[in-house]
């Protein structure tokens, strides 16, 4: 660091709004193009030295619910939502607490985090690429929306993402495990994390047979395939053309930030660094990228004629504190990347892209059911990355038609999400109930405390079956003035609900559960029942089902072909203002059964190209005239705030 | 001339002893933890030196069997104990024994310290690790899970 005063300049090419993974990528492009960057993130930016780090994995160890907000300080300038903010009731429904309003019959269930780095600082890490046959599901099986894209368009940005992202696979099992093209000879820059014990069981079992998810559907033959992941595995030797790989962008000694240790906490924090994170690509911006932190976006401000100038911003020293002061902040290009739903609510806020009347509109989540069960030998629970393989014969194909498809992942920690795995299991058997008027029955101690422990935890495993949504338009963020947050800006309100299309997804996924336990010969414990845990809990063709949410907010600033009907155009350009971008998960059409982070770092890195391109038709009359113009007309239009 | 060796008390060697009981795991492996005297201290803390003092009698009386307790608050106080040293967890109490035994503070449950979480005897009898803490390192989740060792507690040690 050096002591040179911050620059007077108060003038940037592009204004990038959240520090998350799509914004700090677009960062990086830029300033790497030369083009004066300057990015605005909403919360604080503790974790990108070594000690803000250390004390993250700290505050997690202290944390008496490990949910994956738990390392990130609380932040009352810019709240986040938490998975712990829902409460279902004893006969059903649910009651919302905190950030998010729910107005939905279903709960909105997933969480974001408003911090530097985003809710890449928390995510599992896994980067599988959608399928082809994602891309077209109104077309070819009648629900949902159609990408203006497909995945040719976006398979060089797809490798493009793997390098950014530092992505462990095996191309050569995506290919033919899940009909992935690539081109010929592609290798990913590190070999694939190795498979967990359990994945090794299963395989063991499952490889070569086939499962009908109900009589008379047609087989689907079974095959336990290892998944990528954005976390250091062994750089493969082979990667770009035998130049190799090599992770950059930790913080702190030199062995950090090398291969996955088996820390076995990628969410919410791997200590070790070696799950990528966006601070891992700020690591390696260039000199022309600013970022300024606890800076709220509340407004983008607009000309006349539809072309933005740039933002208003609220600046928080302390977050706990009651002071804020607003700025602007001017710039030729404004790039929104805040989340899904905060990309909405600013667009909402500040009253734009409206013309189509899709913002906000078609927010979907990967709506995942969790099954659990006891193999009939030791699975090794708990250890390493979350997960390693999943099941990948349910993501398309003629069903999809009938019902939503899924991924279904085999999950490394036992029953840690479905059941509060061992916390849960040493309360329950020392008889200390959750409620504390509740009689307490008679604990075990000592040898035979610690044996039944063993005999209840040695032999758990769960899958968790991530079901693609389908775009609908009643699924909403929208705003309600009555409601702002400290900073007085609106929060956002929510109304979600899960479609039948999506409901019968989940029930296959019940049904194909059941059938891949009974080839496993493991004891099914899966239950779902109404009660405080169980906000998602709803009843379909009679039977109880419960879904989580995924965290894969997606959908409220949708991709068209048509400014009738969209809100972004292929570029990720908002259709009535030529130089406002909002970019990230909330551009996509449909989701598939992908986790998305892969995908929406692929779109940006597509969306880079053309932000340059706007920019370099920006500034060609300055290199075309025979004279440099003048500077003084820029700098005498000074934005009032100090970035 | 060669200085008699000397054994310098254990530190809270009553407590240790009382956890062997509670727990199951030897006294060796409790200490090993580094969480002995934070335990201890909590303990005092959480429920006041008398209540301590009429659960160890009590515990004496069940011939170290903490099973046997029959008082309610006492037995609730072995819970939260033995609750402790697996998850580096308090935990709260029955509100019946919080009103029993008058306390001030709230009955909440928080996690002792950071150390206490990575500590938890939870994971060794999985013979695993704390998420977050202690990782065992690149691939080793592909092997089978090291056999568990219930090595039953030595039943000498007395508070």
């Amino acid at each position: 660091m050096s002591a040179v005063p911050p620059p007077r300049e108060r003038r940037h090419d592009v204004i990038v709004v959240g520090a998350g993974m799509a914004g700090s990528l677009i960062a990086r492009h830029l300033g790497d193009q030369g083009w004066r960057v300057l990015v605005l993130e909403a919360g604080t930016d503790t974790l990108s030295t070594w000690e803000g780090h250390q004390e993250a994995v700290d505050t997690f160890h202290a944390a008496l619910y490990k949910v994956p907000n738990a390392p990130y300080r609380p932040n009352a300038a810019a709240p986040s939502p938490g998975v712990a903010d829902l409460e279902g009731l004893p006969t059903g429904g649910y009651r919302a607490h905190g950030y998010l309003l729910q107005r939905g019959p279903l709960p909105y269930s997933s969480d974001y985090l408003r911090a530097n780095g985003g809710t890449g600082l928390h995510w599992m890490g896994l980067t599988p690429r959608m399928h082809p046959d994602d891309f077209a599901v109104r077309t070819t099986y009648g629900y949902g929306r159609d990408w203006p894209l497909g995945y040719d368009d976006l398979e060089p940005h797809y490798r493009a993402a793997e390098q950014q992202l530092g992505v462990a696979a095996d191309a050569e099992e995506q290919r033919e495990a899940v009909g992935l093209p690539f081109p010929e000879g592609y290798t990913y820059p590190m070999e694939a994390v190795p498979r967990s014990h359990l994945d090794h069981l299963l395989a063991g079992r499952l490889d070569g047979t086939a499962l009908r998810e109900e009589p008379g559907a047609p087989a689907v033959p079974l095959r336990v395939v290892t998944t990528p992941h954005a976390r250091n595995s062994t750089p493969d030797p082979r990667y770009d053309d035998g130049h190799g790989y090599r992770p950059a962008g930790a913080v702190g000694p030199n062995a950090y930030g090398e291969r996955c240790v088996g820390n076995a906490s990628c969410v919410p924090i791997c200590p070790a660094q070696a799950k990528y994170t966006p601070l891992k690509t700020q690591a390696v911006w260039g000199p022309h990228v600013t970022l300024v932190a606890r800076a709220v976006v509340s407004r983008v401000l607009v000309t006349g004629d539809g072309r933005v100038t740039g933002v208003e911003y609220q600046r928080y020293e302390d977050p706990a504190g009651p002071v804020h002061t607003t700025h602007t902040a001017e710039a030729d290009v404004v790039v929104l990347a805040a989340h899904a739903v905060e990309n909405a609510k600013l667009l909402l806020h500040s009253r734009l892209a409206g013309s189509s009347d899709q913002v906000g509109r078609n927010l979907m989540d990967h709506p995942t059911l969790l099954t659990w069960a006891l193999l009939d030998r030791p699975t090794g629970p708990f250890r390493g990355p979350g997960s390693t393989s999943g099941l990948e014969g349910f993501r398309t194909g003629p069903a999809r038609s009938v019902r939503a498809p899924f991924r279904v992942e085999i999950a490394n920690w036992g029953w840690a999400w479905p059941a509060g795995s061992p916390a849960g299991d040493v309360a329950e058997l020392l008889g200390i109930p959750a409620d504390t008027t509740a009689p307490r029955p008679g604990p075990l101690f000592g040898p035979a405390l610690r044996q039944a422990l063993t005999g209840r935890l040695e032999r758990q495993f769960s899958l968790q079956f991530a079901v693609e949504q389908d775009a609908e338009s009643r699924n909403r963020v929208t705003l309600d003035p009555r409601h702002r947050d400290r900073l007085g800006i609106p929060r956002p309100v929510l109304t979600y609900d899960l479609s039948d299309h999506v409901k019968r997804g989940l029930a296959a996924a019940r049904n194909v559960s059941r059938e891949l336990f009974r080839l496993l010969g493991a004891e099914d414990h899966t239950a779902y029942a109404p009660g405080p845990l169980a906000p998602g809990h709803f009843r379909f063709d009679g039977a109880d089902l419960v879904f989580q949410g995924a965290g894969h907010g997606a959908g409220t600033h949708v991709m068209g072909d048509s400014p009738g009907t969209s809100v972004v155009d292929p570029w990720q350009r908002c259709w009535d203002h030529p130089n406002l971008y909002a970019v990230g998960c909330g551009s996509m059409p449909s989701v598939g059964t992908s986790n998305p982070s892969l995908t929406m770092a692929a779109l940006t890195l597509r969306s880079c190209e053309q932000i340059h391109r706007d920019l370099m038709d920006l500034h060609r009359p300055v290199t075309l005239r025979p004279h440099p113009v003048d500077k003084a007309p820029a700098a005498s239009r000074r934005p009032g705030g100090r970035p | 001339m060669t200085p008699r060796p000397t054994t310098p008390p254990a530190e809270c060697a009553g407590f240790v002893a009382v956890s062997v009981h509670l727990t199951g795991f030897d006294e060796f492996t409790l200490r090993s933890t580094g969480m002995v005297r934070l335990y201890h201290d909590t303990t005092i803390e959480q429920v006041g030196r008398a209540a301590v003092g009429r659960f160890l009698g009590d515990l004496a009386a069940a011939g170290d069997d903490p099973g046997r307790i029959t008082d309610p608050v006492s037995l609730d106080i072995a819970r939260a104990i033995t609750h402790l040293w697996y998850l580096g967890v308090w935990p709260r109490l029955a509100r019946a024994t919080h009103t029993a035994l008058g306390r001030e503070t709230a009955n909440t449950a928080f996690v002792v310290s950071p150390q206490a979480w990575s500590e938890g005897l939870v994971w060794r009898a999985l013979g695993g690790h704390a998420p977050g803490a202690r990782p065992p390192g690149f691939g080793t989740w592909a092997a089978p899970p090291p056999a568990p060792h219930p090595r039953p507690a030595p039943s000498g040690a007395r508070p």
